[in-house]
């Protein structure tokens, strides 16, 4: 086997393989500030009068509004939004009045949950910097001392839009216009948080930035708003990382993430997403990459209730280059609807798309992509493979991929495969002395290996940690 | 006609009136309607096309792809009218009619209520139909509609092949076929079936055909889209019985403003049954194709092996081609694959044609021919039809690639 190291359970993860590992939560008191339930203009208000905001970003919210009262639920994906109710929902919390330069300023229950996280650590290993979202808002924030010098911002976006208005404003929703669905449009009137990112040209970002977002108050939804530039010739990767209390009744994620890529660009986004199985994760992630850049969506989902995630690259320049890996863990009530869109407009442009989903315990696990060649768009080359291991008779996969190609000259495959595990397979690692659980979790680490090796090292062991974990009492 | 086989036969009758309930009160598919994104009825309007009053007997506008000829038919082997059969048997027509394909659709509505006539082909238990049995749908009357049923079953262990061809009494015919085709295969019974559409380019196609094959049951379902302008059509594979094997073989063709769109599904209802679809399409000038196939398996169709494939070739800049493959999968221990290209003549093999001496020109069709060919090379119980598809997609050719 390519990947020995991959499966093997260990004795230490047993005590906790009945429940959910993240799924503390903390004392809610000391809260600065809470939104009444609900969604109305004067939420709206409130919140952007809180945040001190330009009248523009007020404007916009408000448009957004408009644009979300107006669009239907989507039918689609057996229908699962209707159970939403988007009156039910906290739209803005905020954690912390005041926001933590150094670790020592963060809260102490804060802090406590971070710690059981493992983020320091992780920090003191290599991080470049950590943008801990916090409820709604970036509550501690720190980049490295030398990326700072180089001209790199990582802040979050509240921050980034007070100090730094023009430029966020330059970007600002051109990449995912606030009517572009219902959600975006919901993100768009009540955003709070998440990541703004600006890398100046042929700046090379060595490590990963990172921001481990989590929900806290129950019914809260959470809707950050991340924006990322890559000028010319630079490089960043970005790791976004979820984990969520868990909680009897459900809760909305619902994030509008922008990438834009600029000539000779490359960004890499990577997500490992675990929220609570009741929560709705419901986002929109979109990229455009411009002459010669590339675009990588590295996207994992392992946890929430429903997951409607399709990660988009629009092929915008001359030779630019997209890549989707998406991988989706689909166990006991839960729905990973994921995928890709690539959408090539430029000539010679290529991309690939790579989905791998499991399902298991009557888990549903769905790829829903797109690729399309629009006239004029001659040369471009694409590639989507998408591979499903069924792990029970109760489960059950869906591919729904559309291709649509308006111009001759070009070179386009699609395939998908679902399949249960090989008892070849099976048969022959059990010959060698493995039980048939210790077998299935290392063949499923090796199905999802191709995303499990362009994680960094540390996220890597997690991800494997997580899989074994669902896997455990796998064999009925 | 039709009305007369309705009058003998009330359960008939009460099908009709359901479908034409139907039909009035399903509202005419948008592009915003799930199937029917790709495909536009704007600028159709059923109404606009009253039925044609009578049996028109139309002579094609070209050579028919399949040559009809006498054949000996078995002992209780019946092969016709649908109309004349619906007096004849009517136990035999109602208890099948309307069974695989009744009102789901407003165009399969409109098909049950208002069917004239069709093909009626029924093999009695383990009775072998040695050759091949052609059924010729040809629509005359400009401005008109032809609602044309076809109604093919298969008793346990009889084997037959049915070649069926749907064509315009001449080039330019601007009128609306509406087609549906029932194919039941019963228990260990084999049927090859081919159905050739060949319409003019001016024509309205909507139609759904249907099979349902039965337990350790062969088809082999054979579809060429050579004519028609706009419209789209289904070919739906119900497999049933355990055991039981379908494949579904398809190409198409395309030139000038031709918009094609073939809607498959391969539904696995029974364990260790076996599903293989294979699509390809050529498209030239502005033509425009859709291939939507969706396999779906159902929770306890254990052992199902199901493929599916379609691959397009772009001759032209404007032309334009969509893949919609699915898989729906609710049991666990299946193999389903599937896989869509869409590409242009590869450069290299153009290139060690023309290294050999050949034209360009030459060596496309050359490459286009060996692209098609892998489809007529997939019917094997039959050189009658091979050839006859082989000699078909050849003739499309000479005019795509003219």
């Amino acid at each position: 086997m390519a990947t020995p190291e991959v499966a093997v359970p260990r004795d230490d993860l047993t005590g906790i393989k009945d429940g959910y590992e993240y799924g503390f939560h903390d004392s809610e008191e000391g809260y600065s500030f809470k939104a009444k339930k609900g969604l109305n203009r004067q939420v709206v208000e409130d919140i952007s009068a809180h945040k001190d905001e330009p009248q523009w970003m007020l404007d916009f919210r408000l448009k957004a509004l408009e644009h979300f009262e107006a669009r239907p639920m989507p039918k689609w994906a057996g229908g699962h939004m209707d159970q939403i109710d988007f009156q039910n929902i906290h739209y803005f919390v905020r954690a912390s009045e005041k926001q933590g330069r150094t670790w020592d300023e963060v809260p102490d229950d804060i802090k406590n949950t971070f710690d059981r996280l493992g983020i320091p650590e992780a920090e003191r290993k290599f991080l470049a910097g950590v943008g801990a979202q916090y409820e709604s808002e970036v509550v501690y924030h720190q980049v490295r001392e030398d990326l700072e010098k180089q001209g790199v911002m990582f802040l979050d976006m509240d921050t980034a839009l007070r100090d730094h208005e023009d430029l966020v404003r330059e970007y600002w929703a051109t990449v995912i216009p606030p009517n572009d669905n219902k959600l975006a449009a919901l993100n768009s009137a009540v955003w709070s948080g998440g990541s703004f990112v600006y890398v100046p040209p042929g700046v090379h970002v060595e490590m990963p930035l990172q921001a481990y977002f989590r929900i806290n108050t129950e019914n809260m939804g959470q809707f950050e708003r991340t924006l990322i530039i890559a000028d010319e010739g630079s490089f960043v990767h970005y790791i976004e990382g979820c984990t969520a209390p868990q909680y009897t009744t459900d809760s909305l994620h619902s994030a509008v993430v922008e990438i834009i890529a600029k000539p000779s660009a490359r960004v890499r986004y990577t997500t490992i997403q675990n929220w609570s199985h009741n929560v709705y994760n419901l986002v929109t992630k979109r990229a455009v990459a411009y002459e010669n850049a590339t675009m990588e969506w590295i996207d994992g989902n392992l946890g929430s209730k429903l997951t409607m995630k399709y990660p988009s690259i629009y092929l915008m320049g001359e030779g630019a280059h997209g890549e989707i890996l998406s991988i989706a863990f689909a166990g006991a009530g839960q729905h990973q609807d994921a995928g890709g869109k690539a959408v090539h407009v430029a000539p010679n442009t290529t991309s690939t798309i790579t989905s791998k989903s499991i399902s298991k315990d009557g888990g549903r696990a769905s790829y829903r992509g797109l690729l399309e060649i629009a006239p004029g768009a001659h040369g471009s080359r694409s590639k989507v493979v998408c591979d499903a291991l069924l792990l029970d008779e109760d489960s059950r996969s869906d591919t729904y991929p559309t291709i649509r190609i308006g111009e001759d000259d070009v070179d386009v495959g699609h395939e998908a495969t679902v399949s249960k595990i090989g008892e070849e397979q099976l048969f022959y690692l059990m010959s060698r002395g493995l039980t048939e659980e210790e077998a299935s979790g290392m063949i499923v680490g090796g199905f999802i290996e191709p995303f499990t090796r362009e994680l960094p090292m540390e996220y890597a062991v997690e991800m494997n940690r997580l899989i074994e974990l669902q896997m455990e009492g796998s064999i009925g | 006609m039709g009305k007369s086989a309705a009058a003998a036969s009330p359960s008939l009758a009460e099908l009709r009136a359901r479908a034409a309930q139907r039909f009035e009160s399903i509202p005419m598919p948008v592009q915003k309607d799930k199937g029917w994104e790709f495909t536009s009825l704007e600028r159709f309007d059923p109404s606009a096309y009253p039925a044609a009053n009578g049996a028109t007997t139309t002579a094609p506008a070209h050579q028919p792809v399949i040559a009809g000829a006498e054949i000996d038919l078995p002992a209780g082997v019946i092969a016709g009218s649908l109309a004349a059969a619906a007096e004849e048997h009517p136990e035999l027509v109602q208890k099948h009619l309307g069974s695989l394909v009744a009102d789901a659709d407003k165009f399969s509505a409109q098909n049950t209520a208002e069917w004239e006539d069709g093909a009626f082909v029924y093999v009695p238990a383990g009775v072998r139909v040695p050759d091949p049995i052609v059924v010729s749908a040809v629509q005359g009357t400009p401005g008109t509609a032809m609602h044309w049923r076809s109604l093919i079953v298969l008793e346990e262990g009889a084997e037959a092949t049915v070649a069926e061809q749907y064509m315009s009494g001449s080039e330019d015919l601007d009128a609306y076929f509406n087609p549906v085709t029932e194919l039941i295969v019963g228990e260990g019974a084999k049927l090859e079936y081919l159905c050739v559409q060949d319409l003019s380019e001016r024509s309205w196609i909507l139609g759904t055909q249907r099979a349902d094959v039965g337990r350790d049951a062969y088809l082999h379902w054979v579809g060429l889209g050579l004519g028609s302008g706009q419209g789209k059509l289904r070919m739906e594979t119900d497999i049933t019985g355990r055991g039981a094997t379908a494949r579904v073989t398809g190409a198409y063709v395309g030139h000038g403003n031709q918009h094609i769109d073939y809607d498959t599904t391969q539904e696995h209802a029974a364990p260790d049954t076996v599903s293989d679809l294979a699509f390809r399409g050529i498209l030239r000038d502005r033509a425009t194709s859709v291939w939507s196939g969706m396999i779906k398996v159902d929770p306890g169709a254990q052992r199902t092996d199901a493929f599916q494939e379609s691959r397009n070739l772009l001759l032209s800049n404007g032309s334009h081609a969509d893949a919609i493959p699915g898989l729906e999968i609710e049991a666990n221990d299946v193999r389903c694959t599937h896989a869509a290209t869409i590409s242009k003549i590869d450069e290299d093999q153009v290139f060690y044609l023309m290294s050999r001496g050949l034209p360009r020109a030459d060596a496309e069709r050359l490459l286009v021919g060996g692209f098609l060919e892998v489809i007529a090379a997939r019917l094997e119980s039959s050189d009658t039809l091979r050839e006859a598809v082989s000699a078909a997609l050849e003739r499309e050719l000479e005019t795509a690639l003219a």
